[in-house]
């Protein structure tokens, strides 16, 4: 083997696990669920797989053929495919800078709750007590303490992007160790990676597996995956359910960045990526079902403690029992609304006077707090976490998941970076190991940024808006380029070169038809929202109101192609 | 007369005899919550556990105040509810009509708060004196953090697995580099017969098998 040669998977299975590790991410947890809930529960499934099969997997096969085809990365592929083209993939890497600028960062929370997990009571429990011992922090009281233990403890928030501090420690140590264990994961590229996808693309699994066997024995679970399937119909006539459910699919594959065109790049000639196209896109709906179906489980387990808790609280201690001075044992969690009307006819001066402490509670209004992002992964799930027997060992289970599923697509970032530089004659002088540590430090001392009491708000930025536009902008010009520029009968014959038959009449349509349509139409849409929405805001950590909205002037990092 | 000094009478007894009501201004609200405390195991609250309450808030001043000598007596409990509340006064042993300070009676009750807590098997939560905020008990603070520890041994394997990683290609050359250098002086003798034989190939195998498509 001389050393020219282009390194290779091991097997045809190690380059499946290392897509699937890629696109399985934490947007299957927390994006997919909210997306659910918002739009009908089991209703939303039916556009979600229409988009699957109209833009997700042919734009899939598009991106692996091409990397096969072409064995480069993103820059050199386009290149051949057009020498005026090479933009889209300077493009493609530019976006995967800002992605693992600030993606590791979420893998530096979930170290930092794993390690808080290791202690006999989870510190986002209970609140802290005051210096003068008489009672919980304020800022704790008002907010509640997971929420707490995030925005004070965790990320050390200020109030808004403009206000600064030092860097905090412990998240900064955290990255570290996060960009430690990347450079790890990826130091001899395709030879370490092969090996660790083997590992990262199958535990999840294993994890949440046992979460869903636990999901399901917990109290009030059965409440929360009945209120995640109950197809509310109406809302498929609601243009945003089909927008946000093609938006979905096309971010969730991880079309655009590149990284699919780098790990195709080193595949056998031969490979037969169809097959593995088919399989991996199904692979990654089914997992943002069956993530679903554990976080709804969840999520009916904390509503139905909340509203219990809530009952017992106010309702039944507070009120009725002191107010009124009934024995312990007269009130139970079924009779307590006959004892509300039974004490509201006999004592209604009384009853009037505590009418409006009574705290509204309602299990539908629990459920009904839909939540995404970061919130749901590490205060909703923390919360939910912390009320479970044996809390230490399910919450060290999930942030365990958590990482796998970070690292997973940390590998398919980095590579994506890594692949088309090692194709220039500059860098493919400098050793493997080399280059992929000057990327990892690179990135390490930028993302410190994200380290400091502003970090988050910079971190919703680029969550928000970094990635988003230039990705559907990328994916279009890439398919326009392959269905017209380079030509689909061009691209057929390279296909039948490699695979041995010509692609299906369906994806030729695909391609030329269907997924540019679509494409153009999510531009407009989001073009469309970012002039009516002005100038973009972002929820703020006030200390005394907790959230307030702030509003900035936004840098939308632009890509350029030639 | 004898009617005035009857009324001064009776009204004074009356008097003296409502030390102890509802919001007294020198009184505490007490709320037990047994059931919650003990669930299965909740004693019933009777007339001997009232006694032992008088007893043990009598022996709290007792401690509080040297010297002066409480006895059940000087507790007066008024106003129970089925709930378990009552109100409660201290009087004072040297006066039997004057009533203990509010702020000494509640010293007194912070200061033994755990023994009156033990002697009913309940908590802070549970034995509630209204208006006595309890004080907590002081975080502990470990000298390291635990997180910092966890950490430090996964950032250890992970850097030892880093410079395996690194180093190990270079042993590795290394001993190639001492085994090549061995080989050199002793092929130089064995050239000649090789030459000979260079009809007694090897068929190599290895890359016949392929098949045009890589299967899964």
């Amino acid at each position: 083997m001389d050393k020219g040669a282009r390194p290779n998977w091991d097997n045809p299975m190690q380059f499946v696990l290392a897509c699937v590790s890629y696109a399985v991410g934490l947007g299957n947890v927390w994006r997919f669920p909210y997306l659910c809930q918002l739009h009908g529960g089991g209703g939303f499934l039916i556009p979600y797989l229409i988009m699957l099969f109209l833009e997700g997997v042919p734009l899939f096969y598009l991106e692996l053929a091409i990397g096969q085809k072409m064995s480069l990365g993103s820059i050199g592929a386009w290149t051949a495919i057009s020498p005026y083209l090479g933009g889209v993939g300077l493009a493609s890497v530019v976006t995967s800078l800002y992605l693992c600028l600030y993606y590791n960062i979420i893998n530096a929370w979930s170290f930092w709750y794993l390690f808080h997990s290791f202690q006999s009571v989870l510190p986002w429990a209970d609140c802290p007590i005051n210096s003068n011992r008489t009672g919980p922090i304020e800022e704790c009281e008002r907010a509640t303490p997971t929420q707490y233990f995030f925005y004070r403890e965790t990320l050390d928030i200020s109030s808004s992007i403009e206000v600064n501090g030092g860097i905090h420690t412990g998240q900064a140590l955290c990255l570290v160790l996060a960009w430690l264990i990347t450079y790890l994961f990826i130091v001899r590229g395709v030879k370490s990676t092969g090996k660790v996808v083997y590992f990262t693309a199958t535990f999840p699994y294993v994890v949440l597996f046992i979460y869903l066997i636990r999901g399901m024995t917990l109290h009030g679970a059965i409440n929360g995956v009945k209120y995640m399937f109950t197809p509310k119909m109406e809302q498929l006539a609601n243009p945003t359910t089909w927008i946000n459910a093609a938006t979905q699919i096309f971010f969730s594959l991880g079309l655009g960045f590149g990284s699919l065109i780098a790990f195709a790049s080193y595949n056998q000639y031969n490979n037969n990526f169809e097959r593995q196209a088919i399989i991996v896109s199904l692979i990654n709906s089914g997992t943002s079902i069956f993530a679903s179906i554990v976080t709804f489980a969840i999520y009916g387990f904390k509503a139905t403690v909340n509203y219990e808790n809530c009952l017992e609280r106010f309702v039944t201690r507070l009120l009725l029992l002191n107010a009124f001075s009934l024995a312990e044992d007269s009130i139970t969690m079924d009779t307590v609304f006959d004892w509300i009307e039974k004490l509201n006819t006999t004592y209604p001066q009384q009853f009037a006077e505590i009418a409006d402490k009574l705290e509204n509670c309602d299990l539908e209004s629990e459920l009904d707090t839909a939540v995404e992002g970061t919130g749901l992964a590490f205060i909703v799930y923390s919360e939910a976490i912390m009320n479970m027997p044996l809390s230490q060992l399910w919450s060290v289970l999930y942030f365990i998941m958590l990482l796998l599923l970070g690292m997973g697509s940390m590998l398919g970032n980095v590579t994506a970076i890594v692949t088309p530089l090692r194709d220039f004659k500059i860098t493919s002088r400098m050793s493997n190991e080399l280059l992929n540590g000057l990327v990892c430090l690179f990135c390490l001392l930028l993302g410190l940024g994200f380290t400091t009491p502003s970090g988050n708000y910079w971190f919703t930025m680029f969550n928000d808006y970094g990635a988003t536009f230039s990705l559907l902008f990328i994916v279009l010009i890439e398919v326009i380029t392959v269905s017209y520029i380079y030509g689909i009968k061009r691209f057929e014959k390279d296909i039948e070169d490699m695979l041995g038959h010509r692609p299906n009449w369906y994806w030729k349509i695909m391609w030329s038809v269907t997924s540019p349509v679509l494409l153009i139409a999510l531009f407009i849409f989001y073009i469309i929202n970012y002039i009516k929405g002005g100038t973009p805001t972002y929820q703020a950590w006030n200390k005394e109101l907790r959230y307030a909205l702030g509003s900035m002037l936004v840098y939308v990092a632009k890509t350029t192609t030639f | 007369m004898l009617e005035k000094i009857l009324i001064l009478l009776c009204l004074s007894s009356a008097l003296a005899e409502q030390p102890c009501k509802p919001d007294a201004s020198d009184g505490y609200k007490v709320r037990l919550s047994i059931k919650t405390a003990l669930g299965d195991e909740a004693y019933v609250w009777n007339e001997n556990e009232m006694f032992l309450f008088r007893a043990t808030l009598a022996f709290a001043m007792r401690s509080h105040l040297n010297g002066q000598e409480f006895d059940v007596s000087n507790i007066i409990v008024c106003d129970e509810t089925p709930r378990v509340t009552f109100w409660f006064v201290v009087t004072s042993p040297l006066n039997t009509s004057g009533l203990v300070d509010k702020g000494v009676v509640e010293e007194a009750i912070r200061m033994s708060r755990n023994r009156i807590n033990s002697a009913f098997l309940l908590t802070d939560k549970t034995l509630e004196f209204i208006g006595i905020t309890p004080t907590l008990t002081a975080p502990v603070n470990p000298d390291t953090p635990p997180w910092l520890i966890v950490f430090g041994v996964v950032m250890g394997a992970v850097g030892a697995g880093i410079i395996v990683v690194l180093v190990s290609p270079l042993v590795l050359k290394k001993r190639k580099k001492n085994e090549e250098t061995d080989e050199d002086e002793e092929e130089t003798g064995v050239k000649a017969v090789e030459n000979g034989s260079t009809r007694e190939g090897v068929y190599n195998m290895s890359f016949s098998d392929d098949e045009r498509l890589t299967q899964m």
